[in-house]
């Protein structure tokens, strides 16, 4: 192979015309996405320089559903249904967060049997989450087997929480006022011990993946994100975990049981692609042990929900609640006209605030990297786009 | 950590699991164990029963023909719709019992929170597919049918691992 240069001479000695090629002839622009090559239903371009990526532009927006708008055609119940399809895999934290907004507007107290059974059923549904995401992650790094062990493993909790609440992924379960149901006979048992199994395998997690010297070298080091940027760009959840914030909903402002519930929030300090991968696992040891703190505090009879006027209506005024999901802060501000019907719903999601920080972090990586980046943001497209 | 000793922890980890029964379940032959006899509701203390929220079971006896259920789905699915039938109730003067169609619902209960009259709860059935959509919609005489449904495992937990046994 002739190198460069020699070809020029060539090209000149033939009398042809060298046009010299310019900065931006050198870039290609690439479009990721939205047919899911690792990406959900979600589009970005890049630019790259050989193998590096110079610029990246998000194009986001193809599976809005208008939630919002939505909201105010129905009233304060049939809403629930519909808010969970952003994110099914996350549903019951969904409903959390709205089921406040609106006790809050209504001034609605929930039993206290109420407010435990919905804060267990919210842990065992981030569980859900973080393995889902957790399965995705590992695909897209080349690793099959962490693809099919969270994919098993996450049917401990949905089982768990089709005992509960009676649907395996779309569980509609809380409601304002309270949850739809009580318990059934024996789940505490069931819980313990799926708990107990399920940390065992969390260890065999850490050995197959964590601290595996491939995974390792695929993510540390890649993409940093420093702790002033991450507070700059808004960042919520894991992502600003990793980056050295120790802020956690549960913790800033405890809603329902947790101000009782004695709980750390877990936190890294690199803030590279590894810290916020690994902050998610943590989070999941930790929420094993809130199950069990929730579990012993929780009194062993009482009432589950207010019942509520058949057409609940508020007064009218506003409200903002949030609460810690799989993705961060995810909140909901609610106004109301007084009738049936919400007059405007406004849902704050962790998942898009997540994804502005991805032109930041791509930029300078290689595109390889890419999918570590970009699945450590904890990004759910769906729910971005609401 | 030393690399080495990295990947061999890695491969130990992964290849005990050769030995460990496997945790999926053999689909169609076996089939899971639901508690309770399906999702119900007590409209007097205000409460739910946990059960599984499967397909539909409609008491001829109990239903008045009052609509609430069609109502309540009304923002949600669409999937109920109040029909005639040639029954004589003392209860249901007009006739009419839910119809509900299961290309649209999404089993989320609140019909059965809905209901008064302890008319209408949900069972354990969840295998509704079928070759034409017509057939998806269920009239109140197929609702009355009790599934035949029956599960067979459920998550058992042992010293050497979780299997569906």
């Amino acid at each position: 192979m002739a190198s460069l240069e020699e070809k020029i001479e060539e090209t000149r000695r033939l009398g042809l015309q060298v046009v010299k090629e310019t900065e931006e002839d050198r870039l290609m622009t690439l479009s990721v996405g939205p047919q899911h090559p690792g990406s959900g239903h979600f589009r970005f371009t890049v630019k790259v320089d050989g193998d590096y990526i110079v610029y990246c532009d998000p194009d986001p927006g193809y599976v809005h559903r208008g939630e919002e708008k939505m909201c105010e055609y129905r009233n304060i119940i049939q809403n629930i249904p519909h808010l969970e399809r952003p994110v099914i895999h996350d549903s019951t934290n969904v409903t959390y967060s709205y089921s406040l907004a609106v006790e809050e507007l209504m001034g609605i107290e929930v039993p206290r049997r109420g407010q435990f059974i919905r804060a267990i059923a919210s842990e065992l549904n981030r569980q859900v989450y973080t393995l889902y995401w957790l399965a995705i992650y590992g695909i897209f790094l080349g690793h099959s087997t962490m693809f099919m062990w969270p994919a098993g493993d996450r049917e401990l909790f949905i089982d768990l929480l089709e005992r509960l609440t009676g649907a395996r992924v779309t569980h509609a379960f809380n409601i304002p006022g309270g949850v739809r149901n009580d318990m059934p006979e024996g789940f505490k048992q069931k819980c313990l011990e799926h708990i107990n199994y399920y940390e065992k395998r969390l260890k065999e997690y850490e050995d197959i993946f964590y601290n595996n010297p491939l995974f390792r070298q695929r993510t540390e080091g890649v993409a940093p994100l420093s702790k002033e940027d991450a507070i700059k760009l808004g960042v919520t959840g894991s992502v600003l975990r990793a980056s050295g914030v120790p802020y956690d909903i549960r913790k800033v402002e405890p809603y329902d049981v947790y101000n009782e519930i004695d709980f750390k929030v877990q936190y890294m300090k690199t803030g590279d692609s590894f810290a916020r991968s690994y902050v998610p696992f943590l989070d999941m040891k930790e929420s094993c042990h809130i199950v069990r703190r929730l579990l012993d505090k929780m009194p062993e009879s009482g009432e589950v929900r207010t019942k509520l006027q058949p057409n609940p209506k508020g007064p009218p005024g506003e409200s903002y609640k949030r609460v810690e999901s799989g993705r961060g802060a995810l909140g909901y501000h609610i106004v109301s006209d007084g009738t049936p019907k919400p007059y405007r719903v406004k849902i704050s999601v962790g998942s898009f605030r997540n994804m502005l920080a991805l032109p930041f972090l791509l930029v300078g990586q290689k595109l390889a990297d890419m999918p570590a980046v970009y699945w450590s943001l904890n990004y759910w497209p769906v729910e971005a786009d609401r | 950590m030393n690399t080495a000793s990295g990947f061999i922890k890695a491969i130990e980890s992964g290849s005990k699991h050769l030995i460990i029964k496997r945790f999926t379940f053999r689909y169609p032959e076996q089939k899971l164990k639901f508690v309770g006899d399906g999702y119900q509701f007590d409209p007097k203390r205000g409460v739910g029963i946990a059960g599984y929220r499967g397909r539909h079971i409609l008491f001829h006896d109990k239903c008045t023909g009052c609509s609430l259920c069609s109502i309540a789905c009304e923002g949600i699915a669409e999937a109920i719709g109040m029909v005639k039938v040639d029954e004589n109730w003392k209860q249901n003067k007009k006739s009419i019992m839910p119809q509900i169609d299961y290309g649209k619902c999404v089993f989320c209960g609140l019909c059965v929170d809905a209901c008064p009259f302890y008319a209408l709860f949900m069972t354990d059935d969840y295998e509704l597919s079928s070759f034409t959509k017509e057939h998806l919609i269920y009239t109140p005489q197929q609702l009355e049918v009790k599934p035949k449904y029956q599960g067979d495992v459920e998550i058992i937990i042992d010293d050497r691992g979780a299997t569906h046994g």
